[in-house]
């Protein structure tokens, strides 16, 4: 009950920001969203609902809980770094990117606490919507191929993800579609229809994870929408649908077909990483190539899945960390286009003059999302190759060592290049506005703290998550 | 009964594949529309009135009146009237359209099971594979339009046989049907048309490495 009050609440403050009649009302209402957000937060926190007990359409489970409260400070980031992204454009495109970033926040809410595989389904494709309108937000064309193509890619997959919730429940002939309910009968359905069901839904979700098949339309998304939101979408939206395909993972658990739906998984994420890697190296865009490094580090979490036993507490503990260092670094880009007013890799650089503290935390970024300590995801992509090497999987790991080094290569280049390579003529920066530098900053000195210490709650909580 | 209507949607999809002009492809997804209130009208009949009225209101004046018209205006608007020549031919089309049928039905005998109705599995599948077909082979986007419209309908179609959490699923998933397939014709209507000036996907490929 207490979640449906807070979703409606939330979208009730989200919609009354559509009417705002200045920048002020539009900061007033943002600071009344995160205050509903806070009180949820802290009543989650309180126990008010982690009882155990699952609702019919929502419920708060320890996965709940923990993408929540990563969600609503990365958001809450998003929000504040778009106030001055957007500080020039007219009132009418800054009301609605601002209705819309707070309602993508709820919608992605409403997907993590989800307890039914429908309301999941309706969440993420209430997240299509809300999207779609912040990468329109520039009202180019190119914006508008963009939003077009992940308004058709993700309803079309999102459709072929209800068909498998369809056939998921005519397999179980479950009573209803919650979660537990169908975890409990799962282990009787048609183990035929179950990996069709599974194959749908995977093929469904994979363009809010960013996974093979359907990533590209997530790499449009954060090309086209303003810098500060592609932080949120490529984290918040991410880890939707991460989520997603976790609740579906663990129903399969207790069925016949659990290790073909590993296997499936293991597949999907060394293409993820291998495309990821290998269109670092493409792309000519630093929006583009973010995205591409979201689509491998996605593709080590499905690995990580894919193998099972401690590789599903690291690929949740990689996705976790993902989420700070990600959004971080987005956020940081959004600072280099104050500065140069673009993205395109062959023509920026110098940026270690321009902005020091910028540079600093693009480059201690650049350290941190290679894997190297002191970073968090040193720890799950350690974890997930030991659980490899244990498996006996060798083609694995040696496909993975490779497609890591491409991927330690590429970053090294294109950062180091952003930093130190003498600017372009035409070029005439502008000046960046530091204390935005520090703030993205802190995301990732977050990230790192948890490189080197995870406190009990935190491992409680992933371990909860990653029972099977 | 409902199997007649079941066989003529079938045979509307193998219709799909053949034609060439916009105006065929808006009167095929009115048709579907009316199938479509018919069959949720026959299947489910023993829910709740005012549940039962959603549904037909929604098969009715949105997939069988609202979709086609709005498709009918955009075909008066861009005075695009047939996919491109240069494409597929209708013969290997049909081809293709009759080899996911038999995909289809291969599929649905072998995974045969009694708790899922193999009739509408089928038919759902055929109806998904032919939107896929539809968007692949089709390099206008008023056939991609037409692609995702066919596969909701099948997808819409595979629920009507689902018993669980009825009728709550199909009300919510309709709904965002509504809204999604709305969005859609909305931004295929007003923006593309006047900002990209793009009838065919080939044009849609500035975003990109």
């Amino acid at each position: 009950m207490m979640i449906l009050v807070y979703l409606l609440l939330s979208s009730l403050i989200a919609v009354a920001a559509l009417a705002a009649r200045g920048r002020r009302t539009i900061h007033l209402a943002g600071t009344l969203f995160y205050l509903v957000q806070a009180a949820f937060g802290a009543w989650l926190f309180a126990g008010g609902g982690c009882d155990g007990s699952a609702g019919a359409l929502f419920a708060c489970d320890a996965a709940g809980t923990l993408f929540y409260v990563l969600l609503v400070l990365v958001s809450f980031w998003v929000f504040h770094h778009s106030e001055t992204y957007l500080s020039e454009c007219d009132l009418r495109q800054t009301r609605t990117y601002f209705a819309l970033v707070m309602l993508l926040t709820t919608a992605i809410a409403g997907a993590y606490f989800a307890s039914n595989l429908a309301v999941t389904w309706i969440m993420l494709e209430a997240t299509t919507l809300c999207s779609a309108g912040i990468i329109y937000h520039r009202r180019t064309a190119q914006t508008l191929e963009a939003a077009w193509k992940y308004v058709f890619v993700c309803s079309t997959g999102i459709a072929m993800a209800y068909l498998g919730i369809l056939l998921l429940a005519a397999a179980t002939k479950c009573e209803s579609l919650s979660y537990d309910a169908v975890a409990a009968v799962a282990a009787q359905g048609s183990p035929l229809y179950l990996k069709t069901a599974f194959l749908l839904i995977l093929c469904g979700y994979s363009c809010k994870m960013e996974l093979f098949p359907l990533y590209t339309v997530g790499v449009d998304a954060n090309f086209a929408a303003p810098a500060p939101a592609a932080a949120l979408i490529s984290t918040g939206l991410v880890n939707a649908g991460f989520l997603a395909i976790l609740r579906v993972y663990r129903l399969l658990a207790g069925t016949e077909v659990f290790g073909w739906a590993k296997s499936v998984l293991l597949i999907v994420g060394v293409l993820s990483l291998a495309i990821g890697a290998l269109f670092l190296r493409r792309t000519n865009n630093y929006k583009r190539f973010l995205s591409y490094s979201t689509v491998e580090n996605m593709g080590i979490a499905a690995i990580g899945l894919g193998i099972g036993g401690a590789g599903v507490w690291a690929a949740v503990f990689h996705v976790v960390c993902h989420t700070f260092i990600k959004s971080s670094l987005f956020l940081q880009m959004g600072v280099v286009r104050q500065v140069y007013n673009g993205y395109r890799i062959n023509r920026l650089g110098d940026y270690i003059r321009i902005n020091r503290v910028g540079a600093v935390g693009l480059l201690a970024g650049m350290v941190v999302v290679m894997a190297f300590p002191p970073s968090p995801l040193f720890i799950s992509e350690l974890m997930i190759l030991r659980e490899t090497i244990a498996a006996g999987k060798w083609w694995l790991v040696g496909c993975m060592l490779l497609l890591l080094c491409i991927v330690i290569y590429s970053f090294c280049l294109r950062m180091i290049r952003l930093c130190y390579q003498p600017n372009q003529d035409e070029l005439h920066p502008t000046k960046a506005d530091k204390a935005l530098s520090w703030s993205a900053l802190s995301l990732l000195l977050a990230a790192m703290v948890l490189g080197l210490w995870q406190p009990e709650a935190l491992r409680t909580l992933i371990d909860q998550i990653a029972a099977l | 009964m409902i199997l007649s209507l079941v066989i003529l949607y079938v045979v509307s999809l193998v219709y799909l594949s053949i034609t060439e002009r916009f105006r065929n492809f808006a009167s095929i997804v009115m048709l579907q529309g009316w199938l479509l209130f018919a069959v949720a009208m026959l299947r489910l009949h023993a829910i709740a009135p005012l549940e039962l009225l959603f549904i037909a209101l929604e098969t009715l004046l949105f997939k069988a009146i609202l979709v086609p018209a709005i498709l009918f205006r955009i075909i008066r608007k861009t005075k695009i009237n047939r996919v491109r020549t240069s494409g597929t031919s209708q013969f290997h089309a049909l081809l293709l359209s009759l080899a996911a049928l038999g995909v289809s039905i291969s599929v649905t005998y072998y995974v045969a099971d009694p708790t899922v109705d193999p009739v509408f599995f089928g038919v759902a599948l055929y109806s998904l594979l032919s939107g896929l077909i539809l968007i692949v082979l089709r390099s206008r986007l008023f056939s991609h339009l037409v692609g995702f419209l066919v596969i909701e309908n099948g997808v819409f179609l595979f629920s009507t046989a689902i018993g669980v959490e009825m009728p709550f699923l199909i009300n919510m998933a309709i709904l965002l049907d509504i809204l999604m397939s709305v969005l859609m014709l909305s931004i295929f209507f007003t923006k593309i048309d006047g900002k990209i000036h793009a009838d065919d996907a080939d044009s849609l490929t500035n975003v990109k490495d």
